[in-house]
């Protein structure tokens, strides 16, 4: 072929095929150039920058929505590779891009409501939670080694800024710093595991992986003592280790209590949910690409299993770690830990199903194990975001992020009291919240693995025993908001019903019950969202 | 004596147990993220060997490209990230960033 023929094909491909299902990641970055442009011109009075956020996000998610609209209403999942198959579409990828705008839409709003950035930063801090958003809805859609590795830093250099934001601050400036050191060491652990899984595999193509793999083992002997093999889990190994930094799983978790405590509580809320939720698609779409692979099933078993293993550290260390926490930005980051296990266990019962060859077709169980995941999510990003708003709204007002700044607060502020009842007894698993339907669904998942390895019903024991070790440090914030009596000196939270801060509050506790009483509003989504990746397998 | 992609990686591996042993050790934060180039640039030597002598071709040199300029953007954000932490607290030691912790 010749070469202006091959432009001409690249050029077709791109702006017919690819960019037109690219729309949503276009808003963002429209929004982020204008952003800086208003800037420039120094229209930033006329038009502060959380206004131009606000339309940026919420274009987005009509865009998304748009796309979910023509996606899911097809029978059959749809899946489409742009941009020469770096990029993959499907429902999978448009799910979390729905969930990712939603989300960027509400934290848009938080902030304006709180006021984090002031006028002045506004365009900056914004363009770095636009652009991190776009590195997270890039790690859902990757299907090329490359692209993952690209979005995780795209992901997570903002993230970096981020946290480090409040500038003057000693504890901020203390927690970027541990952020980026360690995220900087991971990222390079994960580049080298990158480079060996694709020199061993020759491919660096996502949707390749298994049937390379599956060649490398039929020219071996299979197990772990094939050197070529061996080279593969290494490297699988280290990704592992780079995405279980961004999922704070155990042991790279040193970095997720201290860059919390020290970024504000919108910026933890965001890092806590949005970038859990990419890294959890990057994992999904890394264990279904290798899975089904012939002759590397106990290597994959192994994995498997060993996630497992670590979801129940994981958990348990994230949850005895939270009793002694004082601030409640902590105490949160020790529950996110702890949830990051609670949803790693569905990931572990994926791939044990999905490398079990007697099962025969497991794809309908695989699917709902995935759906559980997605769910789970979908809840998580309403009741921790809910915490950390009431989180962030009290601060404003006490200027502490303290237990003791909530005691008796029911006497002032009963809506962001019972918000916050509503929030920590769904993320307890609580019935009728909506925690305690995505935890039934991987707790069922997990049960159901079971049949392939019975190492699945250790991790289900753990689960369940786990939930109630949760019950109590949740309690204890709630006994002190509740039924303990303010004290004379504390300053007053004087956060009226009739209020934004309430309006907002309460629609995210509303969805946190609706999700509990009407688990088929989302779980249908989910369920085809996980349907179009592990059916297009 | 042409060397084979064994020596290549060899070189590699070095440069990645370098970088992690200084990651590790070093109490300067400018070292440490002298440690982290040493283990991008150890897997960019590995991308090119790929490149040469397995199916991975092209696309390992472009991934070595765009390890670069991510390299770059990296150290740029920490830079800035570590200079704030010397205005605040006057060092630059790791382990004088103990404030928070439990």
């Amino acid at each position: 072929m010749l070469f202006s023929q091959l432009i001409t094909k690249l050029i077709q491909d791109t702006t017919e095929k690819s960019l037109p299902l690219f729309g949503v990641e276009l808003c963002l970055c429209v929004t982020i150039v204008l952003m800086l442009l208003v800037r420039l011109f120094s229209a930033d009075r006329v038009l502060p920058a959380c206004i131009t956020a606000v339309v940026g996000a919420a274009a987005a998610l009509t865009c998304s929505w748009l796309q979910y609209r023509e996606l899911f209403a097809q029978s059959a999942p749809v899946s489409t590779e742009l941009f020469t198959g770096l990029l993959i579409h499907d429902n999978f990828t448009v799910y979390f891009r729905a969930f990712l705008s939603l989300f960027l839409l509400l934290t848009v709003a938080l902030t304006s409501l709180t006021g984090i950035p002031d006028e002045e930063d506004g365009p900056d801090f914004y363009s770095l939670l636009f652009g991190a958003t776009l590195g997270m809805m890039l790690m859902a859609s990757s299907n090329s080694l490359l692209m993952l590795f690209i979005a995780v830093e795209m992901a997570s250099v903002p993230s970096y800024a981020m946290v480090g934001f409040l500038k003057g601050q000693k504890s901020a400036s203390e927690g970027a710093l541990k952020y980026v050191v360690y995220g900087a060491g991971a990222a390079g652990v994960m580049l080298y595991g990158i480079s060996l899984v694709a020199g061993t595999l020759g491919t660096a193509d996502m949707s390749l992986l298994s049937e390379r793999l599956a060649a490398v083992a039929a020219d071996g002997s299979g197990g772990l003592g094939d050197p070529e093999l061996r080279t593969f889990a290494l490297g699988l190994l280290m990704i592992l280790a780079g995405l279980a930094f961004k999922l704070s799983l155990v042991p790279f978790h040193f970095w997720c209590p201290d860059a919390f405590e020290g970024a504000s509580a919108e910026v933890a809320g965001f890092l806590s949910i949005a970038s859990k939720a990419g890294a959890f698609a990057l994992l999904v779409r890394l264990c279904i690409s290798m899975a089904g692979a012939e002759g590397a099933e106990t290597l994959l078993t192994a994995f498997g299993v060993g996630l497992g293993v670590i979801s129940i550290i994981t958990m348990t260390l994230g949850n005895l770690a939270a009793y002694g926490q004082d601030n409640l930005k902590r105490l949160l980051a020790y529950s996110t830990i702890a949830h990051a296990g609670y949803m790693v266990m569905a990931v572990s019962a994926m791939v044990v199903m999905l490398s079990d060859t007697a099962a025969g077709d497991v794809s309908r169980s695989v699917a709902s194990a995935m759906e559980g995941l997605l769910y789970y999510l979908f809840v998580y990003l309403f009741m921790n975001l809910g915490a950390f708003a009431v989180i962030a709204l009290v601060r404003n007002h006490t200027y502490g992020e303290t237990i003791g700044d909530v005691r008796g607060l029911i006497s002032q502020a009963p809506v962001l009291c019972v918000v916050m009842l509503v929030c920590f007894f769904s993320l307890v698993g609580l019935p009728p919240f909506g925690g305690f339907v995505g935890k039934f669904f991987i707790f069922a998942a997990v049960f159901n693995a079971g049949s392939s390895h019975s190492f699945m019903y250790v991790l289900l024991a753990f689960g369940c025993l786990n939930t109630v070790f949760s019950l109590f440090y949740y309690i204890r914030v709630l006994k002190t908001m509740f039924l303990e009596t303010r004290d004379e000196d504390a300053r007053p939270v004087p956060v009226q019903f009739a209020s934004w801060e309430s309006a907002f509050v309460l629609t995210l506790a509303g969805f946190v019950i609706l999700l509990g009483v009407a688990p088929y509003v989302m779980s249908t989504t989910a369920n085809s969202a996980a349907q179009a990746l592990v059916m297009l397998q | 004596m042409i060397a084979g992609l064994q020596a290549y990686l060899l070189v590699g591996a070095v440069l990645f147990v370098c970088g992690v042993i200084c990651m590790a050790t070093k109490r300067n934060g400018i070292g440490v993220l002298m440690g982290v180039e040493l283990v991008l640039n150890g897997a960019n030597v590995n991308f090119i060997a790929f490149s040469k002598y397995t199916a991975l071709g092209l696309d390992a040199q472009i991934f070595a490209l765009f390890v670069i300029v991510l390299a770059a953007a990296e150290a740029a954000v920490a830079l800035a990230i570590a200079l704030n932490f010397y205005n605040n607290h006057l060092t630059i030691d790791v382990d004088k960033a103990n404030r928070l912790k439990g």
